[in-house]
C-alpha cells in the first residue's frame, strides 16, 4: 500500500476536502449572505406580465450585450446612480452581465419610456440607431394585412417596413418584453439618516 | 524524428481515437458557430431569425467549445496518460465509454435547448439547464471511475504528477458543478457571488488541471528527458488549488458585492502568479537546449505555444484584475480576447499538442507533416491576431466610454477591430479543418506508416 500522496485515495480525499471547504467558504456562504438582502424601499417584485417579459430577456440572451449594473465610475454616471445590493433582491436569475456591447439597461424604462420606440427598435434597431449592431427581433412580431381592433401597430419607417407590405403587430411576447423593459427604473436611495 | 509506437491494447486505441474524433466534431461545430456570430458584428442582419440569433448562439459556442471540444479531448488524453504512466490498460473501460456517451449526449441536449431559448440564465458557462448538467456530471463521474481504477492498479510505485492534476481536476469539477446548481443560496446578489466563483473555477479548476496534467506527461515523452523539476509541479498543484478558488469575484468588480470581497479576489489574482510561473517555468526549463527537437517535432510547437499562452494569458488575467485597469477594460471586448488567449491559446493548443504527441503512438498512424504545419501557423497567427484585435478594440471601447461620448461612439470605435476579429476567426476555423483531416489520418485512415514499438511506456522523474 502506498503511503501519503502516492496513495490515490489519499490524494482524492485531500483534494475533495480542501476544495469542498472552498466551495462552502467562497460559494455557498457568500451566496447565502447576499441572497436575502433588504430591498430598497422603492424596489418591488415584477408583476406577472413583466416577469414573462423578463423570461424572454433571459431566453434571448440579452445580457450577453447589455449590463444591468451601474458601477461607481464616472463613465457610468450617464446610466444612473451606482447600483446597490438592495436593487437586485427580486432579480433571479441575475442579469448583471459581463459585457456592455450595447448600453446598460438599468434605467432603460426612464431613458426610453415610449412603447412605440421600443417596438420599432426591437423590430429593427437600425431604424432608430443607424450604427446599431443589435440583432433584429422580428420573430416577436407578426406581419398582417391590417391590424384588428384594439391591436397596436408599429409605425415602422418606410425603409424598414416589411418587404411584402402589411402592418407590423407586436406578439404577446413583444408586449411582455416591452412591459419588462419599461419597468427598469432605479428606485431612489433612502435619504441619509432616514430609516 | 523517428516516432516509436506505444504497446497499447486495441480497445485502448479505440477509446482514445473515439474521444479524439468526438472532440474534433465539437471543435468544428462550436467554432463554426463562433465564426458565424463574429460576422454578426460587422453584418448584424447576417443569418437573422431566432435560431441563429447572437443571444442564443453565443452560449452554444462557448459551452460546446468548453464541454464538447476541450473537455472530451483532454479527458481522452488523460485516460491514455493514466494507462501509460500506470503500466496497465485502462481499467473499467465500460465507464470510460459511458463517459464519452454522456459527454456527447450533454453537448447535444445543451445545444438543442439553448437554441430553443431554454437556459439556466445568461450566466457564462452554466447556461445549460439542470438536467443537461446532470448528464455532464454523469460523464464526469463515469470517466473518473475509469481514471481512478486505472491509476489504482498501477505497477509503478509513484503516483505520477500528471495523474495528480487530472484526478484533481475531476474531483474539483464535480464539487463545483454541485455548488453551482443547488439553487437555495442563489437569489439576486447571492447568485452573482456564486456565478463569480463558478465561472472562474470552471476554467481554472477543470481545464487548467487537465491541460497541465497532460503536459506533464507529453512534454517529457516528446523530449525523451524527465521534467525539469517534479517539486515545481507539486508546488503548482497545491498553489493552484489554494489560490484559484479565491479569485472569482474579480469578474464582478465595481458591483454591490462587498468591496473587501472584491479586494480579496484581486490579492489572490496576484497570488496566481506563483502556480502560473512555476508551471510555465517548469515546462520551459524542461525544453531548454532542445529547440532543435522542438523544431523537428509535430507536436512540440503546439505545446510551446500553449505554455507561452498559459504564461502570457494568465499573467494578463492578474493584471486585468487591478481596479485601475479594470475600470477601462471590464465589460469591453478586451475580456473576450483574454478568454481566447487562455481557452484557445493555452487549453486548445495543449489539447492539440497532446493529441499530435500521443495519438500516433497509440494508433501507429502519422498525421501529414505539411497539414500539421499549416494547422499550426494558421491557428497561431489566427489566435494572436484575434487577441490583438480585441485587446486594442476593447481598449478603444473603454476609452470611448471614459471620454463621455454618446454610447454609440464605442460601437463605432470597436467596429473595425470586430471585423478584424472575424477574419482572424476564419483563419482559426480553417486550421481546425486541417486538424480534422489529420485526426482522420491518425485514426480512421485505412493504413498509416508502420512505426516501431517502444517497450517502456513509463515516464518518471
Amino acid at each position: 500500500m502506498n503511503r501519503g500522496m502516492n496513495n490515490v485515495w489519499t490524494l482524492i480525499a485531500a483534494a475533495a476536502l480542501i476544495y469542498a471547504g472552498y466551495c462552502i467558504a467562497m460559494g455557498v456562504v457568500p451566496g447565502m449572505a447576499m441572497s436575502h438582502l433588504q430591498p430598497l424601499p422603492g424596489v418591488k417584485p415584477l408583476d406577472a406580465q413583466q416577469a414573462r417579459g423578463r423570461a424572454i430577456y433571459v431566453s434571448e440572451g440579452c445580457s450577453y450585450c447589455h449590463t444591468q449594473n451601474i458601477r461607481p465610475l464616472a463613465q457610468d454616471k450617464v446610466f444612473g446612480r451606482p447600483s446597490v445590493g438592495g436593487d437586485y433582491v427580486y432579480s433571479t436569475p441575475q442579469l448583471l452581465g459581463t459585457e456592455r456591447t450595447g448600453p446598460d439597461l438599468t434605467n432603460i424604462g426612464l431613458r426610453q419610456p415610449s412603447d412605440l420606440w421600443q417596438y420599432i427598435h426591437l423590430w429593427d434597431p437600425r431604424a432608430v440607431v443607424h450604427d446599431s449592431i443589435m440583432p433584429r427581433y422580428t420573430w416577436l412580431f407578426e406581419v398582417k394585412k391590417s391590424a384588428a381592433a384594439g391591436e397596436v401597430t408599429v409605425p415602422v419607417p418606410p425603409d424598414y417596413a416589411p418587404a411584402g407590405g402589411g402592418v407590423v403587430v407586436p406578439t404577446q411576447q413583444a408586449l411582455d418584453l416591452v412591459a419588462y423593459l419599461k419597468s427598469l427604473k432605479q428606485a431612489p436611495l433612502p435619504k441619509a439618516g432616514a430609516k | 524524428m523517428e516516432l516509436l509506437r506505444d504497446n497499447v491494447e486495441p480497445e485502448d486505441i479505440a477509446l482514445f481515437s473515439s474521444f479524439t474524433l468526438c472532440a474534433t466534431f465539437w471543435l468544428l461545430f462550436s467554432t463554426l458557430i463562433g465564426v458565424l456570430i463574429s460576422f454578426k458584428f460587422p453584418y448584424p442582419d447576417f443569418l437573422a431569425g431566432p435560431y441563429f440569433s447572437f443571444g442564443r448562439l453565443r452560449a452554444i459556442h462557448t459551452n460546446d467549445a468548453f464541454y464538447g471540444w476541450a473537455s472530451v479531448a483532454l479527458v481522452g488524453a488523460a485516460l491514455y496518460v493514466a494507462a501509460r504512466t500506470s503500466g496497465v490498460a485502462v481499467q473499467n473501460k465500460r465507464f470510460a465509454w459511458a463517459g464519452l456517451l454522456f459527454f456527447n449526449l450533454a453537448a447535444i441536449c445543451g445545444t438543442v435547448t439553448l437554441d430553443l431559448g431554454i437556459n439556466h440564465g445568461d450566466q457564462e458557462y452554466r447556461e445549460w439547464v439542470w438536467w443537461v448538467i446532470l448528464i455532464f456530471a454523469a460523464a464526469l463521474v463515469s470517466s473518473l471511475i475509469a481514471l481512478v481504477s486505472t491509476v489504482a492498479r498501477r505497477v509503478e510505485r509513484e503516483l505520477y504528477i500528471s495523474n495528480w492534476y487530472t484526478i484533481g481536476g475531476f474531483v474539483f469539477t464535480i464539487l463545483l458543478a454541485t455548488t453551482a446548481y443547488v439553487p437555495v443560496y442563489q437569489y439576486g446578489m447571492g447568485q452573482v457571488a456564486v456565478q463569480g466563483f463558478f465561472m472562474h473555477n470552471a476554467v481554472g479548476m477543470w481545464f487548467t488541471f487537465l491541460a497541465l496534467g497532460v503536459t506533464y506527461y507529453a512534454l517529457p515523452k516528446l523530449l525523451n528527458r524527465p521534467i525539469y523539476s517534479y517539486s515545481l509541479g507539486v508546488l503548482g498543484f497545491w498553489t493552484n488549488l489554494f489560490f484559484y478558488p479565491m479569485i472569482g469575484a474579480h469578474h464582478y468588480e465595481f458591483t454591490p458585492l462587498p468591496w473587501w470581497f472584491q479586494t480579496l479576489a484581486i490579492v489572490f489574482s496576484v497570488g496566481m502568479l506563483v502556480p502560473v510561473w512555476a508551471g510555465s517555468g517548469n515546462f520551459f526549463l524542461t525544453m531548454r537546449y532542445s529547440w532543435e527537437t522542438v523544431r523537428r517535432s509535430y507536436a512540440l510547437p503546439f505545446i510551446v505555444v500553449g505554455v507561452a499562452y498559459y504564461l502570457v494569458g494568465s499573467t494578463q488575467g492578474t493584471v486585468e484584475a487591478f481596479r485601475g485597469l479594470q475600470a477601462i477594460w471590464h465589460l469591453t471586448s478586451y475580456t473576450v480576447g483574454h478568454s481566447h488567449a487562455t481557452m484557445y491559446g493555452f487549453i486548445t493548443f495543449i489539447a492539440w499538442g497532446a493529441i499530435y504527441a500521443l495519438l500516433p503512438r497509440a494508433t501507429g498512424k502519422r498525421p501529414s507533416l505539411i497539414v500539421t504545419g499549416l494547422h499550426f501557423w494558421l491557428a497561431t497567427v489566427g489566435v494572436t491576431a484575434y487577441v490583438v484585435f480585441l485587446s486594442v478594440g476593447g481598449t478603444e471601447q473603454g476609452i470611448a466610454w471614459a471620454s463621455g461620448n454618446p454610447f454609440i461612439a464605442s460601437v463605432d470605435a470597436a467596429a473595425p477591430y470586430w471585423a478584424g476579429r472575424a477574419v482572424a476567426g476564419v483563419a482559426m476555423f480553417v486550421s481546425h479543418l486541417l486538424f480534422a483531416y489529420n485526426v482522420f489520418l491518425m485514426t480512421l485512415a485505412p493504413h498509416g506508416e508502420t512505426m516501431k514499438y517502444e517497450r517502456a511506456p513509463v515516464v518518471s522523474a
